[in-house]
């Protein structure tokens, strides 16, 4: 695994304007950044990233099982208790999952550690699976490149056809893709799931989680007053269950991407749940929640909230138990849990963080994020890669 | 390149581009391949009325009647609905809507064309549905067979014959107005007056 200085594409930014891929700077600071590139070797990626996010995946599987058939994890997992039903329920009739990326901390040599599994609304999926991928074609019509190097990133092709079995084996005709109003870079990943989903036969409009209805017979609507009966959402479910429409869903009865199981997944309770059930395993970190912060002992250790995005309300417990505040945020009501500190490897002065995708279980590539902080925040730069 | 390949093959980078890319209609045209491999397929026949059927089926007029008339009750549930003439008229053609008047509102929608029916000789309870066609130069629809979810069939209104995947079949729940709009997005609006830029450019996912 190197850190390699590329020379960036003299026309990138004009053929980021003609795919649409508009928030490749944000607030701006440069977000997309070919001016380097990291390099694997396969038996790197395959032994060291797939063949483990494989395994972590089913691991993570093996959790949600446990956790929506008990009472106590639904709620040590802070789910509220009318919506128990709701998740179990589909769980149990095994409504299909999309997609979700594993963030990873892996340096080349040693095992990779999950930091935490972004199984409900990931993002940076257009900048992997397509935009790094023209990225190489590019540098390898140009000569810049070896024409044998190759990227882990069978992305887009996976999730068309997952969309195709969505289509052909749950009735998956039509589908509204949903995200919040404000922000570029959900409607930009939106559009490539809708992008995708078309590729796959699936009629696929659009419309704002702020614009959905509820109709008079209990069916969510769109715009045009037609009922909702598949819906993908760029929307945690952990707010979804919160709102005022959550008392509906029950009825509402929508096949939803991710479906609600994913919940259990994108809690941050997960991590304990998984040290306790696969102790010592090699790809895990030590994990507690905060009540049994006793057996957490030894060296730093990161607080982190249940629920939480893009790294916010993070702080680091020092060797003497004195807390570091690492990142702010409107997050924590829910309570927190604890992971052994595991410091992101660093490259020159740049802090590095792998993502680990999955559609449905396959491994299906991976999307490297910098940062010059150790917290891997809103600002970190998206860098591609290759094989080589 | 090998079997051993870990990226994607190829993609069709004109699915991609966006910049002159026409807007997406509304329905997909794209059209729903018929395909051998989907989930369960019903041989069905399309017919414009009872007469129609009973011709193609001497031996069942009453349950060709009985078809027409689910379809025409299931129609009327779910036929896609217009504020306008001339919203309905653009996709459906002159002359080709209903006014409509019912204790909720009123609008216009398409005249049913036609209704596919399965299993009808069968012992097991037959499937009919209402199908619709356009005959405006501006629609998708033109010419094709298309059920009230969207669904449009492959070839054009002559051919009557199908192999149609089950769902066309399944029943569109029941919409009559929206009361509600709004009532999720919430938590997006009190996370979001924490942070450190004015403007939100930054979404919820992670």
């Amino acid at each position: 695994m190197f850190r390699m200085a590329s020379q960036p594409r003299h026309n990138w930014q004009q053929l980021a304007a003609e795919y649409g891929f508009h928030f490749h700077t944000m607030y701006g600071e440069p977000y997309w950044d070919e001016s380097a590139y990291y390099q694997f070797t396969l038996r790197q990626i395959e032994q060291d990233i797939e063949d483990p996010s494989a395994e972590l995946h089913q691991m993570c599987l093996h959790v949600v099982d446990k956790v929506v058939n008990s009472e106590a994890l639904l709620t040590q997992c802070q789910i509220p208790q009318p919506h128990w039903d709701l998740i179990a329920s589909s769980w149990r009739e095994k409504q299909p999952s999309l997609y979700s990326r594993l963030d990873l901390v892996y340096d080349g040599k040693s095992p990779a550690k999950l930091l935490e599994n972004n199984a409900d609304t990931p993002t940076s999926l257009y900048e992997t699976g397509f935009w790094q991928w023209l990225w190489l074609e590019n540098l390898v019509d140009a000569g810049q490149i070896a024409r044998h190097a190759d990227q882990f990133n069978s992305l887009q092709e996976k999730l068309v056809y997952r969309f195709e079995q969505l289509r052909q084996q749950y009735n998956y005709q039509r589908i509204h893709f949903s995200c919040c109003e404000d922000s570029v870079e959900d409607r930009g990943t939106v559009q490539y799931l809708q992008d995708c989903a078309s590729a796959a036969g699936i009629d696929a409009p659009f419309l704002f989680v702020e614009d959905i209805g509820l109709s008079d017979t209990g069916y969510f609507t769109d715009l045009d007053d037609n009922a909702i009966t598949h819906c993908f959402k760029l929307y945690p479910w952990e707010f979804m269950l919160r709102e005022e429409f959550g008392d509906a869903l029950e009825a509402a009865d929508v096949g939803w991407l991710e479906p609600p199981w994913k919940s259990v997944l994108s809690n941050k309770a997960l991590l304990p749940l998984l040290w306790q059930e696969f102790p010592n395993h090699p790809n895990l970190l030590p994990a507690f929640f905060e009540q049994d912060k006793h057996r957490a002992t030894g060296g730093k250790w990161i607080k982190k909230p249940l629920f939480s995005r893009e790294g916010a309300n993070i702080s680091l417990l020092n060797d003497d138990d004195s807390p570091t505040t690492l990142s702010d945020g409107p997050y924590g009501e829910e309570g927190f849990i604890l992971q052994q500190y595991h410091p992101l490897p660093r490259y020159g002065d740049q802090y590095v963080l792998i993502g680990s995708w999955l559609v449905d279980d396959l491994p299906a590539g991976i999307s490297i994020r910098e940062d010059r902080s150790l917290i891997t925040q809103d600002l970190s730069r998206y860098l591609p890669h290759i094989i080589l | 390149m090998s079997h051993s390949q870990k990226r994607s093959k190829s993609i069709h980078l004109h699915q991609l581009r966006k910049a002159f890319a026409l807007k997406p209609l509304a329905v997909g045209v794209a059209g729903i391949m018929l395909t051998a491999c989907g989930g369960s397929r019903e041989q069905s026949n399309i017919y414009v009325s009872p007469e129609d059927c009973q011709q193609d089926n001497p031996e069942a007029t009453g349950q060709c009647l009985a078809a027409y008339e689910s379809a025409l009750e299931e129609h009327n549930r779910t036929a896609p609905k217009f504020d306008t003439q001339n919203d309905c008229e653009y996709e459906f053609g002159n002359d080709r809507c209903q006014y409509v008047q019912t204790s909720s509102g009123s609008f216009f929608m398409p005249f049913m064309a036609g209704y596919m029916v399965s299993q009808l000789l069968q012992p097991r309870p037959y499937y009919s549905q209402p199908l619709y066609t356009s005959f405006s130069p501006y629609s998708p629809f033109r010419s094709r067979w298309v059920t009230s979810n969207g669904y449009v069939f492959d070839g054009d209104i002559r051919r009557r014959s199908y192999n149609a995947p089950s769902s066309v079949f399944e029943k569109k729940p029941t919409v009559n107005r929206t009361i509600k709009r709004g009532g999720f997005g919430s938590s997006v609006r009190a996370k979001s007056s924490w942070g450190s830029s004015g403007s939100k450019s930054k979404g919820w996912g992670g």
